[in-house]
């Protein structure tokens, strides 16, 4: 490269400015500049490189950041209602109240329809159910016309149910203890199991027949407190094979239990019958004074019935 | 060489040292460029989401909405009115449609503005820049995050088009009062969607986002206006607008909603609600779960609530001869006594309003919820009905005021002073609470020990600590105006109480239910008894402490208990109907003294009941009244407030009492004697010093 002179005359300083090269420079310095302006060629061809890169670039920042904020909310909260309806579910398939006191956890409680009580509550043996609520309380509250929904809760051993109006009111609150709760278990497997699995019954379980022989030979006054709701009986599928008397009064009744043979399948019903008429029934049956009757064990047979 | 070749010569090396340090600048660019791709963002695809987050929204009992955090509410471009588009391209980047994510011109204008005026900083952000910024940086100015934003905005630009760009940035920006996005703020401000702004609601709208708080047109509505002002001429200039439709909008009235939807109205309750939210929850699935969150506020009552404590605030201002000096924040707050309004429905618990200051916007701490202030006198209606279940005793039993000292174990006797320092003999228990003669207070809690107190007011719902001392009876434990407002609701109940709660159900953004409220009761008090209370404290609106309620006119079956702790640093007023409970307490945040012009002591009375009566009247305006349900073994008699004998025909003071069915007036229970100085097991820290209120001003 040869060193720059200083040009000695005019002449030689126009035919400088004005050469090709100088000419090319500028021209090719200001179309760079011109179409810069005028295309956006720089920041175009930025950005298409940008868009190539993007898939391999972090997802950081305030949006991505919002976003997993966003992700881990729905997770969490999903999680939490998994959970709950996992619990509801259950809830709602159980048929006793059992199984829903086994499945509510503390703090965690299920909420079901009225309705959906009312169908527990009947499947409960009458003297069970009485220790629930009283029937006749339960009518007040259905015919009240409030009553919605229903919440059980844990509470310690034991489990609070709440009858709850449209507004979640509590209308009645109702405390199943531990001690009920047992109570609710014995009498919830009598209804699907034999007379045999339950102590109340343990030797009073008669054939079927001899227990109706011996009821058909009382007046319909007295045949009609042993058994006050005879239609409830009829309306279970299958055949009574045979029937249990409870050892134990409650309140001025007796349990009684009536095992239904319907296929394979066997079940057991129980109603109350009036105290007095039900010794007096037994005694018949046993052969006995009535007044002696109670307490004592009468030989057995095999399949468990009284001879 | 001369002097022409000289300068030519210079010309020429300065070029080419030009042409150089471009060429140098250049490949620093380059490296910078390559360095600032390498953590550059990675942009969404598509744009939209940006609003993907749903907005977690609180609704009042009434199905109002209270507030909305965070979400978007996208519309496309044709749901949004042309002038506010043009409003916004005008202002913020009006060559928009032109450049390619960077205007050069603009650029280097305010390049040129930032160097060489001294003191002026230019920006020249383009919608895209600022789209970007809003998307992926924080506020954080640095030539480096001005760079990447840059380039991100240049692959905006690239990878979208003008509309989608547009679109993204007219649903993100801010415009304060929690409206994010132009269709929320057009609801927000004005009430209408987006699509309906006119020039003038669209120019001021469009100065928004500058500085959301700067210009918000509820707080300064003369510099909102001068920033429409400037986007206006911003309009004409650019040919959006002619000047005569610039001045026509400028001139035409704003119809700006009273209050902009969305935005808190009681901010002391939502942060009760987002503070047991964020508890249960976190605060992620809070802020970004998109929850649905019924509460059980009356914004009917809790406007009335805030309005009356408001008022009554200023109303003691004047009575103190505080000059308000223009003092906000912090300052005020000190300077100025604060005040808590807390309003519980009796039968359920529902927090109906809550208040826990004098201005939200100055001091956000919840006074109502703050469980440090004393209850003083307050908390009475516990200890007489800790003496009538524990002793038997009844509302006509005769007990003497007079000077009484009692030794407590382990520190100096406690010789607790009544108002005025006077002693007016024997009365009947149900005047005693009436006038709220400390003396006899005194006498019952040394007979139920401070133990059975302490018993009685956790039954009823007070939960605050309460330190087991004889001065517990003149209210010297601490406790929160939301306390005590639903601990009296269990008398109002019949003795059921209920836990106060503000959340009634919780939902997930597709309506499943996370939670609901089951309004249960528990009886923990005995209603006879309440009810004998009750019956006591309906005497106090009568003619006792707090008969200032019905000279203000309310005359709704209603009962309640004045307090004022020691000092008169704290003032209460704690009144109740048959189905709302509430608790009005005022006093200063730093505990000082609070006292009239003439320096006589602001009682509850005084401070804090005409606040109670003020929202009362409000509150049951319309309402039947409704009496208290009496208990059916409660039976009234008629008897001397002195002798508690029945009254006669002559008897001058005559008050009526409410008896249970064993209960007989003018039988006196043996009244056991005075224990013995060393048997109390409590300590005692020191003397009480409680002093009581004095009565209304007639």
């Amino acid at each position: 490269m040869s060193e720059w002179a200083e040009p000695r005359d005019f002449k030689e300083w126009t035919r400088r400015v004005f050469g090709l090269r100088s000419i090319l420079t500028l021209l090719l310095v200001s179309s760079i500049f011109i179409l810069e302006l005028r295309f956006d060629w720089m920041e175009r061809i930025l950005g298409a490189y940008l868009v190539t890169t993007n898939s391999e670039r972090p997802e950081s920042g305030s949006i991505w950041e919002k976003s997993r904020q966003t992700r881990t909310a729905r997770k969490t909260l999903d999680q939490i209602l998994t959970d709950k309806q996992t619990l509801q579910r259950e809830a709602r398939s159980a048929a006793t109240f059992t199984q829903i006191a086994a499945n509510v956890t503390p703090g965690e409680g299920v909420m079901l329809s009225a309705d959906h009580f009312r169908k527990l509550y009947l499947r409960l043996a009458p003297s069970i159910a009485h220790e629930v609520i009283s029937p006749f309380e339960l009518l007040g509250i259905v015919s009240g016309g409030l009553w919605r929904r229903t919440y059980f809760e844990k509470s310690g051993a034991g489990m609070v149910i709440y009858l709850l109006d449209a507004n979640n009111r509590v209308l009645q609150q109702l405390e199943l203890g531990s001690m009920l709760l047992s109570q609710l278990k014995r009498g919830e497997v009598a209804l699907a199991e034999s007379l045999d699995q339950l102590p109340i019954f343990e030797n009073r379980i008669y054939p079927a027949d001899r227990f109706f022989n011996s009821l058909e030979s009382f007046p319909e006054d007295v045949r009609r407190i042993v058994v006050p709701q005879p239609e409830t009986l009829l309306e279970v599928p299958g055949q009574i094979v045979r029937v249990g008397i409870s050892d134990e009064t409650q309140s001025g009744f007796i349990e009684l239990g009536f095992e239904f043979s319907n296929g394979a399948q066997r079940r057991v019903v129980l109603v109350q019958g009036h105290e007095w008429a039900v010794w007096r029934l037994r005694s018949n049956l046993e052969g006995t004074d009535m007044d002696n009757a109670p307490g004592r064990n009468g030989d057995q047979n095999e399949d468990g019935t009284r001879q | 060489m001369s002097l022409f070749a000289l300068s030519v010569r210079r010309f020429s090396t300065l070029f080419y040292a030009g042409m150089t340090l471009a060429g140098l600048g250049a490949l620093l660019a380059v490296g910078l460029f390559f360095s600032a791709v390498r953590d550059l963002p990675q942009v969404p695809e598509p744009l939209g989401r940006i609003i993907e987050t749903p907005p977690t929204e609180i609704f009042a009992a009434t199905g109002e909405r209270l507030m909305i955090i965070g979400g978007r509410e996208f519309i496309p471009l044709n749901r949004i009115s042309p002038f506010f588009i043009q409003a916004v391209i005008a202002t913020e980047d009006h060559r928009f449609w032109e450049h390619h994510g960077l205007d050069k011109l603009r650029t280097l204008k305010a390049l040129w503005i930032t160097l060489f005026e001294p003191g002026k900083i230019q920006g020249a952000s383009t919608i895209t820049q600022q789209l970007a910024k809003n998307l992926f940086f924080s506020y954080r100015r640095t030539y480096l995050r001005k760079f990447r934003e840059l380039l991100v905005a240049l692959q905006i630009e690239n990878q979208y088009s003008k509309r989608e760009i547009l679109e993204a940035y007219l649903n993100q920006i801010p415009f304060g009062v929690g409206a994010y996005g132009i269709e929320r703020a057009a609801r927000a401000f004005f009430g209408k969607p987006a699509l309906e702004l006119n020039l003038a609601e669209s120019s001021l709208l469009a100065g928004l986002p500058k500085s959301p708080t700067r210009y918000n047109p509820y707080r300064y509505f003369e510099r909102a206006k001068k920033r429409q002002q400037l986007v206006l001429a911003r309009m004409s200039a650019v040919g959006y607008a002619t000047v005569a439709e610039a001045e026509a909008a400028y001139q035409a009235p704003l119809q700006l909603i009273p209050h902009p939807a969305g935005t808190p109205k009681g901010s002391y309750f939502l942060d009760l609600v987002l503070n047991d939210l964020e508890e249960r929850y976190g605060p992620e699935v809070v802020y970004h779960g998109g929850l649905k969150v019924s509460t059980t506020l009356d914004p009917e009552q809790q406007a009335w609530a805030i309005e009356s404590l408001q008022s009554g605030l200023a109303k003691l201002d004047q009575l103190m001869g505080i000059v308000d000096e223009d003092q906000t924040g912090d300052a005020k707050s000190l300077s100025h006594p604060q005040g808590a309004l807390v309003a519980v429905e009796c039968n359920s618990g529902a927090v109906k309003a809550l208040v826990g200051g004098r201005d939200y916007s100055e001091t956000e701490f919840n006074r109502a919820i703050g469980n440090n202030r004393l209850p003083g006198s307050g908390f009475k209606p516990f200890l007489y009905y800790a003496a009538f279940e524990k002793l038997s005793l009844t509302p006509a039993n005769v007990f003497v005021d007079r000077q009484i000292t009692i030794p407590v174990v382990g520190a100096s006797d406690w010789t607790p002073q009544n108002f005025g320092r006077e002693h007016e003999g024997p009365m009947i228990l149900k005047r005693a609470l009436m006038k709220s003669v400390n003396a006899i207070a005194a006498q019952l809690v040394e007979r139920v020990g401070p133990d059975g107190l302490v018993d009685v007011a956790r039954r009823s719902g007070i939960k605050s600590p309460l330190k087991p001392v004889y001065s517990l009876a003149l209210g010297t434990s601490g406790v929160s105006p939301l306390e005590m407002a639903a601990a009296f609701a269990t008398f109002a109940a019949g003795g059921t109480r209920h836990e106060p709660f503000w959340i009634r159900r919780v939902e997930d953004p597709l309506g499943r239910v996370l939670e609901e409220q089951i309004v249960r009761g528990q009886r923990s008090l005995d209603a006879s008894i309440g009810y004998q209370v009750i019956d006591m404290m309906r005497g106090v609106l009568a003619s006792g402490t707090g008969k200032v309620v019905r000279r203000l006119g309310f005359d709704l079956p209603a009962a309640g208990k004045t307090g004022t702790s020691d000092d008169y640093r704290d003032a209460w007023f704690t009144g109740f109907t048959p189905t709302l409970s509430v608790s009005v307490w005022v006093g200063y945040d730093r505990g000082m003294r609070m006292r009239d012009v003439n320096k006589v002591g602001i009682t509850g009375g005084r401070g804090a009941a005409p606040i109670w009566a003020e929202f009362m009247i409000k509150a049951t305006n319309g309402e039947p009244a409704r009496e208290f349900t009496v208990p059916s073994d409660i039976h009234f008699e008629t008897v001397d407030a002195v002798s508690g004998e029945i009254a006669g025909e002559w008897t001058s003071n005559r008050v009526k009492v409410a008896l249970r069915s064993d209960q007989v007036a003018g039988a006196i229970p043996e009244q056991p004697a005075i224990q013995a100085a060393d048997e109390p097991a409590v300590e005692e820290t020191g003397k009480s010093t409680i002093t009581e209120e004095d009565l209304p001003p007639e």
